[in-house]
This record gives structure tokens, sequence and C-alpha cells, in this order.
């Protein structure tokens, strides 16, 4: 049996979805360009898509088709040779939906092998959220502005074939930059495409991450029940009932916060999360009537706190909030914990209100930021920037 | 004089005072699989908040059931079945009867529990409308039949059902360079088809979760009135609508304002118009330009002007037209000449 290439590709569900495709195809089809056989094709788990789920792609090459078909019987490459993530707050790490718990974006990656991602910061600053590992591997970073559509509408904004390029550079013994380009001309006919490609494959490096280098933060997992466990029928437990909790300072018990699902939470679904300046808040209710994902728990003084268990950053709470700036949606990037923010205003009011004045300036406004489409011809509208930064690399 | 009808007590459930009223206990709490901004979801939430301990539902095929039970979790604090796709109306009918005879052999508790079953807009204004049709007919039995609609099969990645909307882009509707409008049917009007269709129902109303409060009132009546019940519910899909998550309450207000989600209920009979609804009707308020709610969603992406004034020219019909506006689409005959 020759050797088996795999790549995964961890991505935001819905809005990346044609990207990932777009990739792992080209990575199959560049493959082929030198006389290798290969497939690509999705997890099988993370179907049927949603919004903003972590989801992920997979291509295999191989020289023969022996080696092809003992990879393509496995449900999911157990080892790849090179991760690529698509969105830089999903180097928090990726759940998928559920039994797997939280798993680092490295989780698959060869040892010393390099994971790929698409981010506009800089590898000290993506090390604050990817996880320790025990042993050492290179992060390359692709210069660019994670490239969201919807789905109906592609964004070509040349990731795809930045993306394509880098890999070129990371594992040259998948496929040359060479046969990148043949890809490029043959199959998407665009010459401009082969010039991003090029700048991506000459400015695409790594820095080495050494062993226990990065996030110390412990990866939420749970035990899977055995099938002594499991009850009669096809029966499952519910969901109880919550209850009111203490307020860290006072001690003084109110307000309510509803159960939270033991076995899947959204740490890794989220690209924003709301900040919340609870001494502006009127208690209209209106965030927590309105949250999809029941994710605010009535606090003891009656204002609500977004749960960051449950809160998957849709951000229909700021929408509906009337009073401004009381909600705040803001990168997932600027956070390294799921600590509740009302207790944090609790303990000591004024440094929260200071650390939300400095977190809120970086919010994108409402009417900028977009995961998918906010009316006609936006994604066209979107491309020139994000194609200027690909031109510098 | 006697009707024979063999009513049951219902739990006679009052409308919620105010938002500040809403009790703050979850009967669908956070962990499950929707996407970012799910409308449905939403409604599952508000629904059994409204509803209450005293419940149980019966949800058919689609996302409501994909999303909230795979892999061994659950949003649910209420006992909750899964039912096959066109069968909400039959298994609410089935599970209110089952209810009745242990009651009546006294294996359980002689109290009203509320049946609620949801379906999908595949579920239930394609699939399951023979069997809701059915169970709209049998008025001995209290129940509600919630759709859910979000105008398409999301769950299985976006096909087209009886209620999507004229043009749309959906997987089984892709425009075309020759032809760019794939989808020529017209939106199903589903909760008139239950009013006019079955005449002894005591409930049919349509809401919409951009009105949180006023919907949650509204699935209380219905399960408070007795008999079988309808509820039709429109929610905006980030996923198949193709928009920013964030924008899924002003869309549904959207829908509202530009007069294609008609807000109205049907209490023994009597119809009355609430909301922004009654304002359009009444001439308060002018209708917003349809435009303004196509072209926030990437499934209209492919409209030219031709096509949002075609979509306008039908919703100023259904306006200007129509024998009861913007619900019973019939023309007295000497109009429509």
């Amino acid at each position: 049996m020759g050797q088996l290439f795999a790549v995964e590709v961890i991505y935001r569900g819905v809005f990346q979805k044609t990207l990932a495709k777009n990739i792992t195809r080209g990575i199959v089809l560049a493959a082929h360009n030198e006389g290798k056989l290969g497939i690509s094709f999705g997890r099988y788990g993370d179907s049927p898509e949603r919004n903003g789920i972590p989801a992920k792609s997979f291509a295999i090459v191989a020289h023969d088709e022996q080696t092809l078909e003992a990879g393509m019987a496995q449900y999911e490459p157990k080892q790849v040779d090179l991760t690529v993530v698509l969105d830089d707050t999903l180097c928090k790490g990726a759940e998928s939906w559920a039994w797997y718990g939280l798993q680092p974006a490295h989780h698959a990656l060869k040892p010393g092998h390099t994971l790929l991602v698409v981010s506009l910061e800089d590898a000290p600053s993506l090390l604050k959220n990817i996880h320790r590992r025990e042993e050492p591997y290179k992060l390359g970073i692709l210069k660019g502005v994670t490239s969201f559509s919807g789905m109906w509408v592609y964004k070509d904004d040349h990731t795809d074939v930045r993306v394509l390029g880098a890999i070129a550079k990371a594992v040259p013994e998948l496929f040359s930059l060479a046969a990148v380009e043949k890809f490029i001309l043959e199959k998407l006919k665009n010459s401009l495409k082969v010039t991003s490609a090029h700048t991506a494959f000459e400015r695409f490096a790594t820095v080495e991450v050494k062993a226990g280098e990065g996030n110390p933060e412990k990866l939420f997992a749970f035990g899977k029940p055995r099938w002594e466990d499991m009850r009669g029928g096809v029966s499952i437990k519910g969901q109880p009932q919550g209850g009111p909790y203490a307020d860290p300072v006072s001690g003084k018990v109110g307000g309510f916060r509803p159960a939270r699902n033991e076995l899947f939470k959204k740490y890794s679904t989220r690209t924003m999360r709301p900040v919340v300046n609870f001494s502006t808040c009127t208690k209209c209710t209106l965030c927590w009537l309105n949250c999809p994902d029941a994710s605010f728990d009535v606090t003891p003084d009656g204002t609500y706190d977004a749960n960051l268990q449950a809160c998957c950053g849709c951000g229909i709470c700021e929408e509906v909030c009337p009073v401004k700036n009381c909600i705040s949606m803001v990168n997932e990037s600027e956070f390294h914990d799921n600590d509740s923010q009302w207790a944090k205003f609790r303990e000591d009011k004024n440094s929260y209100l200071k650390w939300l004045e400095t977190t809120i300036a970086k919010a994108e406004p409402i009417e900028k930021r977009s995961h998918g489409f906010r009316y006609r011809g936006q994604y066209q509208e979107q491309a020139p920037e994000a194609l200027e930064i690909a031109k510098k690399g | 004089m006697s009707t024979f009808v063999d009513e049951k007590p219902t739990q006679n459930l009052e409308a919620f005072k105010g938002v500040k009223k809403v009790p703050h206990e979850e009967y669908y709490t956070s962990g499950h699989r929707t996407c970012q901004g799910c409308e449905s979801a939403q409604i599952m939430k508000l629904m059994a908040k409204a509803a209450g301990p005293r419940t149980i539902v019966l949800g058919s095929t689609g996302c409501m059931y994909v999303a909230n039970t795979s892999y061994y979790a659950t949003p649910w604090g209420l006992p909750w079945m899964h039912t096959q796709l066109g069968s909400s109306g039959s298994s609410a009918l089935g599970a209110a009867a089952a209810f009745r005879v242990q009651m009546r052999k006294g294996v359980m508790k002689d109290e009203p529990i509320n049946v609620i079953a949801f379906c999908g807009d595949g579920g239930g204004a394609d699939m399951g409308l023979g069997a809701i049709s059915a169970t709209m007919c049998h008025p001995d039995y209290n129940l509600l039949i919630l759709m859910y609609d979000n105008e398409s099969y999301a769950n299985t990645d976006i096909q087209i059902s009886g209620t999507s909307p004229y043009g749309v882009n959906t997987s089984f509707s892709t425009p075309g360079k020759i032809k760019r409008i794939m989808n020529h049917r017209w939106k199903k009007n589903v909760a008139p088809l239950m009013l006019v269709g079955h005449p002894t129902v005591k409930y049919v109303g349509t809401i919409s979760t951009s009105y949180p409060l006023q919907a949650m009132n509204n699935v209380r009546k219905a399960l408070s009135i007795g008999g079988p019940t309808f509820i039709h519910c429109l929610n905006p899909c980030p996923k198949g609508w193709d928009f920013d998550p964030v924008l899924s309450f002003e869309l549904g207000e959207l829908a509202v304002n530009t007069g294609i989600w008609p807000l109205y209920e049907v209490e023994n009979g009597k119809l009355k118009l609430y909301g922004k609804t009654e304002q359009i009707a009444s001439g308060r308020f002018k209708r917003l330009p349809v435009r303004d709610y196509l072209l926030k969603q990437g499934r209209f992406a492919h409209f030219i002007d031709d096509d949002i004034d075609y979509f306008q020219s039908k919703i100023d019909e259904m306006w200007n037209k129509w024998l009861v506006p913007g619900i019973i689409p019939l023309q007295r005959e000497i109009e429509a000449e």
C-alpha cells in the first residue's frame, strides 16, 4: 500500500459550504494533474448543515487505487497531512453534532504538519485560542478576510485558489504549484486566479508551534452513555426545569437560569457574541424573549445575561434591544473564555464597564457586517476588498 | 338541543398580560442544533412556554424533529414524540383519543392535557394536509396543530414546498440563464383552507415570531377554546432564505408590513385582523413595498425589476380585490369583470 494523503477543511456550515467544496475538489483535481487519484467528501455527521455550525470537508489522494479505496473505507480520515481552517474563530475548536465534544482545530493533524488558517491576525493572537498540543506542529497563516456567503450566492474572492497555492507550498508531495495552475486554467478558466494562487504560494510561511504552546483551556467533553445506561424503547431523558440562582457577590438568590443541554454546547458555533451593558439595561425582556436558543439567564437583579453555553451568536438580541449599545455583537476572536459577563459586572462594575468600552469599540456595526446576503449585489461589493488583501498576500 | 359532540374541558389558559408577565420557565431550552437565528426554534420555544407543563407535543419530521433530537440530546422539557412526515393530524387525534380512553378507564388522572402536534410546511401544507383536514372534522377532541412555515423543505437543504413563494431559488428551482423563474406556483394559503373547509373548527389563526407575546397568547387561546384548532406561523429561515441571521426578526416584521403575511385569527367564525395587518386593512398604515422584503434575501437575488413588480401586483390584488382582503381569494362577480 502506498501513501495516502489526507487534507481536512474546517469551515462554517452553509456560509462556507461552497467554498470548502471548491477547495477539496481543487485539491483532488490538482493532484490528478500529477497522476494521482483522489476523492473529496463532506462529513456525513454534519449534514444537513446549519448556519454557522463547524463542519468538515475532506480530500484524500493516493498514488494507487487500492490505497485510495482503503482511505475511502474510513468514515473520515483519522490523521491528516494538512488542516485548513477557513474562519479563524474556529481556532477555538470545532464541536460537531455531538458525540465528539469540542475538538481542537489540530485534532487530526499529524505531528509536525501544517495547520493553515485564513486570518488577518498574527500567530501569537491565534495561539491564544488554538488549544495546546503535546506534539509540535506548524502554523501557517494565509492572510485574508473570512469569506462568508450564503446558501444561494457564492462570494468569489479567490480564497479557494489561494488556499490551493498555500497547500502546494505546505505539502509539496501532494501537488506542485504547476498542477494548481493547470487546474485553474482548465477547470476554472480564470487567469486572474492563477496570479492569486502564485502570490499565496510565494507569501505563505509557517511558524513552528512548540509542544505545549497554546490555549490551556480544558476541552468540553462528556461521557457517552453505555448500552446499559440507555432507556427502554427509543426514549431519552428530557431537559429538567431550571430555577433561580445566586448572585456571586451578595449571595441573593433570584432570577432564572434554564437547564442547559449537557451533551451539546454552542461554544464553537459562534462567530460573534453579545456583550451586554448591564448598567443601561432597562429590563425590557426583548432579548430574552426573542432568543431562539433560550440563551439568556435572568439574573437575580432582573437583567439578562447571555449564557455562552447556549448562545450561537445570531445577533437577534442586538437587533431587538431598544437601548443604544446595550447589546453589541463582537467578533469571537476577541474573547478567550466563556465566563458569565454578569458575574464579572457584579464583581467589579467599573473595570467591567471599562472593559466593555474597549471591547465594543471593536464591534463591527450591524449595517456593515454580513454573515450572508444583506441586499442584492452585496457579495460583489465585498469581493474587491478581499481581493485587495489577496493581491498583497 | 343536543349536538352529540362529546366535549371535554380544556385548561383555560389566560392571555399573558404584557411581556413582563411571561413566565421564566422554559419547556424548550437550549442545545438544539438549529441554525443561528432560527425562527422555527423560536416558535417551538414560545409554543412550549405558552402551553405550559401539562402538555404533550408531537412533532412530524422536519427541521424541528431532526435538529431537536439527534444524538441523545434534546432541548425539550415537555414529553415529545416524533411522528411521520404526513401524520401530525392523525397523531394529534390519536393522542387526544388515547388520553380520553386512559382517563375514562382510570389509568391516568382525569385532567385536561394540551395536545399539540406541529409540522413544517412540507409536513403540513403538502404531505399532511389530508390528515390535518380529517382531524379538523372531529370536534370532540381538544388539540392544536401548529404549522411552522419556513417556506421550503429546509432540513434536507431547501427543496421547494407548497408554501414556497413565487420565483424563489431553492434546490429544486435554481434559476437558469434561459429560464429565470423556476417556481411559478403561488404560496398555498393554508390557514383559510382550514377555516373555510372545516366550519366547526373554533379557532384558526396566523402568527409571526416577530410578535412573540401575541403569538403565545394566540397559542393559549387555541388551546383553551376546545376542539381541533390550527395555527399557521411564518418563520424566516436564515439558511434557506439566505440572509444574515441578525435579520430574522426584522424579516418577520417586514413580511407583515409589506402585506405578504397577514396576521389574523378566526374565533368561533369571527374574523379579527390584528397588529399591523389590522392597520393596513383599515388604512391607518400604508403597506411597504415588497421590494424591501425581497431584496434582503439571497433566495430572490436573481429577481429583476419585472419579477418584483409582478410580486407586488399579486400582493396588491390580494389586498384590493379579494372578497376578504388578504385572506379569502374570491372576488365578487361584478368586481371581477
